[in-house]
């Protein structure tokens, strides 16, 4: 037991030590002193020498890094280049966004892929199982970006029916169930092309360890007892195949939050994976380092929190 | 390589399952055709593969370089099939002198190479006497069957050297259908030494329209194939000045005409009027370049953490896999996204970090397999015999493992070209490298989906999809003839293990 946290922990502090010091090398790798790069160029020497002096830029490195430590422990991650405000609180503002389309494609995702996983497991070999198993296979291998592509060529351009950028019509409309009505609408499309790029896998995980749950002899056991299908399927063998599906939750959740980068920038939501991308093709650093440091890390916690249900989940599962 | 993994034992080979691909060549390839997808996964592949080795021969055009082809977001030429654009005018690209009519007496032809360019030059020599001017002709016909143009463009590359004394001029002519002549250019006077130079004719130039008795306005290139018909194109070439003792030369390369069609090659073109299929073609050679690169570094790294993590064992052992955990743990494309932004946009980069993030899964199957394989007897009795680990490691260890290394090599390469695709669609691949992801990015960008140009949106993210699923297919036939029982071994879930190659990013 020991052992095992002591492992969770240094893989926990070793990856938060890895992307911070990606962070920090990263930056002081770009040619030319930060000062060049973070400060205008129209600065004179002396006010630059000052400003040098004032952030402890001509520190050795090691101090340095420890002041970015502090820095970055106060949540203080400077102000945006373009914005003038602080990126923490730019990131906040747009974390509701993010949330509310991972939360809601997330949720469909999982109920729809387990549901079609019990449908094709309990019609093995039919034709539903073929052709579902088969378009999986299709999507899973498909990028989540031309997922997301092709729906908006066919429901965004073809048959006009859903906007395709934004959260929001501008002007928003009156009122407060059509602003609702609206706000979902402008979800669907962004939505649908999570769902249909990670539903698969949902699907095939649940399908496959039904099949083999189905095939266990206490399945059999069941059955004899003279138990409906409908019984044995949802009250034993579901059952059993519940806590890897938990795990998988939490597991698949760092895939579906670095998607959301790809996702809101198809669909212009201003969520923080966009907030990362524009930074980016903004060269504005200190909003590129905040964004980073903050989906970095909820994929760590994601990661943590999958290895803390799975054992509560099961308590079975010997700790190597 | 040892025949038997088991020492003294004679089993089926079916049941070998940790023997290596390499020794057991013919066994292997029977395994591998009877499953269908491994074939066809193969097939696809070999089509990718032919068609991304051969892209130069396929098209004529640079993917990146050659632009305003035709008009911008030209369709495919074969829409012409369609009633709606039965009178689109396609691209046309015609080089004039390979089969022009030569009419002038007394010239030398023969060939030479200027400025290091391998162009063919036909070279005119006049050295008879007389003091007159003489004169050559290349003229050829050229039919035009379509609606009139937008614009066309003569591209005539030429150089002279002639004795003191003697000048040359250069003349460009066109016939039209209705048998009405332009002169479209005349060059200065040719005298002694004229280096290689390439003369652009456009019928944008509005200079030309006005000289040639058109208004300003007008569209040089409509008015002057305003019909279909045959079109007579002259190129004049004239010496004054010769006699027996001087004489001058031209050189003339190969001359085109293009005129830039509604319609253009198999796929079209974009918002720039560079082709497409190029693009799409080059993008192949980038996206299986980039896959098999990435994965060969990734597998080489994971092979070789796998294999001393698990020979050597202890807090070697410890160490290395956390350290995989680790970068298990990482996202990768925030990682790759912010390294675009520092330190550059540069494919080698992009190859480096996904290698660096993707052989984590291959040394822990090869770990598996050296934990399994280091009690055997054969290993033991290498110990015993005074081997050393290397020895140990290199003679028998790693050929067991080779099945699976080749297993998870292939394995390995969707998930490289999906994200390299992914970087690029998001504005972040390498500017120098066409790639199926950058054409996704322009489509996005430049107004593809406004147009619906869907033959420029579907061919790069189906490949994409195409190329995966044969790979994956591929990958999975070889891991079922080889892997098995390392797998097992390894406590992986074959039917866990496509979730980490699909869906993500």
């Amino acid at each position: 037991m020991r052992t095992y946290f002591l492992r969770r922990l240094f893989v926990l502090l070793g990856s938060l030590f890895v992307i911070v010091t990606v962070n920090f090398v990263l930056f002081r790798l770009m040619p030319g002193s930060p000062v060049d790069t973070v400060i205008s160029p129209d600065f004179t020497p002396e006010m630059k020498a000052l400003l040098m002096e004032r952030y402890g830029l001509n520190e050795p490195y090691y101090i340095q890094y420890g002041l970015y430590l502090k820095n970055l422990i106060s949540l203080n991650f400077g102000r945006s280049f373009q914005t003038r405000l602080p990126v923490w609180d730019e990131l906040l503002s747009r974390l509701p966004n993010t949330l509310l389309l991972l939360g809601s494609s997330f949720l469909i995702m999982v109920v729809t892929g387990v549901a079609l996983g019990i449908f094709v497991a309990s019609r093995r070999g039919s034709r539903w199982d073929t052709v579902l198993t088969g378009s999986a296979v299709f999507f899973g291998a498909m990028p989540g970006f031309f997922i997301a592509l092709l729906l908006l060529l066919v429901f965004g351009y073809y048959i006009d029916v859903f906007p395709v950028h934004g959260t929001m019509s501008a002007p928003p409309p009156t009122g407060f169930w059509p602003r609702v009505y609206d706000r979902l609408l402008h979800l669907v499309l962004p939505v649908a092309s999570i769902v249909v790029s990670g539903v698969g896998s949902w699907m095939m995980y649940t399908r496959n360890h039904l099949v083999t749950t189905l095939a266990a002899d206490f399945i059999r056991t069941a059955q004899a007892k003279g138990l409906s299908k409908r019984r044995v399927l949802y009250g034993h063998a579901l059952r059993s195949s519940l806590p890897p599906l938990v795990t998988l939750f939490f597991l698949s959740l760092p895939n579906i939050i670095t998607g959301a980068v790809v996702i809101e920038s198809i669909f212009s939501i201003q969520g923080i994976g966009r907030y990362l991308l524009q930074a980016t093709l903004r060269q504005d650093y200190p909003a590129i380092e905040g964004a980073f440091f903050f989906i970095a890390v909820a994929v760590l916690l994601c990661n943590l929190l999958a290895d803390f249900v799975y054992r509560l989940v099961d308590p079975r599962i010997e700790v190597r | 390589m040892p025949d038997q993994p088991l020492a003294g034992q004679k089993v089926p080979w079916r049941h070998w399952t940790n023997v290596s691909p390499f020794s057991r060549g013919r066994w292997f390839w029977r395994a591998f055709f009877r499953s269908w997808q491994g074939a066809v996964g193969l097939g696809i592949i070999a089509v990718f593969a032919v068609l991304a080795v051969g892209a130069p021969l396929l098209t004529p055009y640079h993917p990146l370089h050659d632009y305003d082809l035709a008009t911008t977001m030209a369709r495919p030429a074969w829409m012409r099939y369609f009633p709606e654009y039965r009178n689109s005018p396609v691209t046309q690209d015609v080089a004039l002198w390979q089969e022009a009519e030569v009419d002038g007496d007394g010239w030398i032809f023969g060939q030479s190479i200027a400025g290091g360019e391998s162009l063919t030059f036909i070279r005119a020599v006049h050295d008879r006497g007389g003091g007159e001017p003489v004169r050559l002709v290349l003229q050829r016909e050229v039919q035009y069957d379509h609606a009139p143009p937008h614009t066309f463009v003569f591209t005539l590359p030429y150089a002279f050297q002639g004795d003191p004394g003697v000048v040359g001029w250069a003349r460009l002519e066109l016939e039209t259908a209705r048998g009405q002549l332009f002169e479209l250019w005349t060059s200065a006077p040719l005298r002694e030494d004229v280096p290689l130079r390439v003369q652009r004719i456009d019928s944008r130039d509005r200079a030309l329209a006005v000289r040639l008795g058109f208004n300003f306005f007008d569209n040089l290139a409509s008015q002057l194939l305003a019909e279909p018909g045959i079109y007579t194109i002259r190129l004049v070439l004239e010496l004054e000045g010769v006699s027996e003792d001087r004489s001058g030369t031209f050189f003339v390369g190969e001359g085109r005409l293009r005129i830039p069609g509604d319609l253009h090659g198999p796929l079209g073109v974009d918002h720039v009027g560079s082709d497409l299929w190029s693009q799409w073609l080059y993008g192949a050679r980038t996206s299986l370049w980039v896959g098999f690169v990435t994965a060969f570094t990734a597998v080489v790294i994971g092979t070789c953490i796998g294999v001393i993590s698990g020979y050597q064992g202890g807090w070697v052992d410890e160490l290395l896999m956390r350290i995989a955990d680790v970068m298990l743990s990482i996202p990768v494309l925030p990682v790759m996204i912010v390294v675009a932004a520092t330190i550059g946009k540069h494919m080698g980069n992009v190859i480096i970090l996904l290698a660096l993030f993707s052989w984590m899964g291959t040394a822990r199957v090869v770990r598996a397999a050296t934990l399994a394989l280091r009690e055997q007897t054969f290993v033991e009795a290498a110990r015993a015999a005074g081997g050393t680990p290397f020895y140990i490691v290199w003679k028998h260890i790693l050929p067991h493992t080779l099945g699976l290394v080749l297993a998870s090599l292939v394995l390995l390469v969707p998930g490289a070209i999906i994200a390299e695709a992914t970087l690029s669609f998001l504005g972040l691949g390498d500017p120098q490298m066409p790639t199926w992801g950058r054409m996704l990015h322009n489509a996005r960008s430049f107004g593809a989906f406004a147009e619906l140009a869907w033959w420029w949106i579907l061919p790069p993210g189906l490949s994409i999809t195409l190329l995966s699923i044969a790979l994956l297919w591929v990958g999975n036939t070889v891991d079922d003839i080889f892997n098995q029982r390392l797998r097992k071994a390894a406590g992986e879930r074959k039917d866990t293990r496509w979730l980490s190659y699909g869906s993500s990013s």
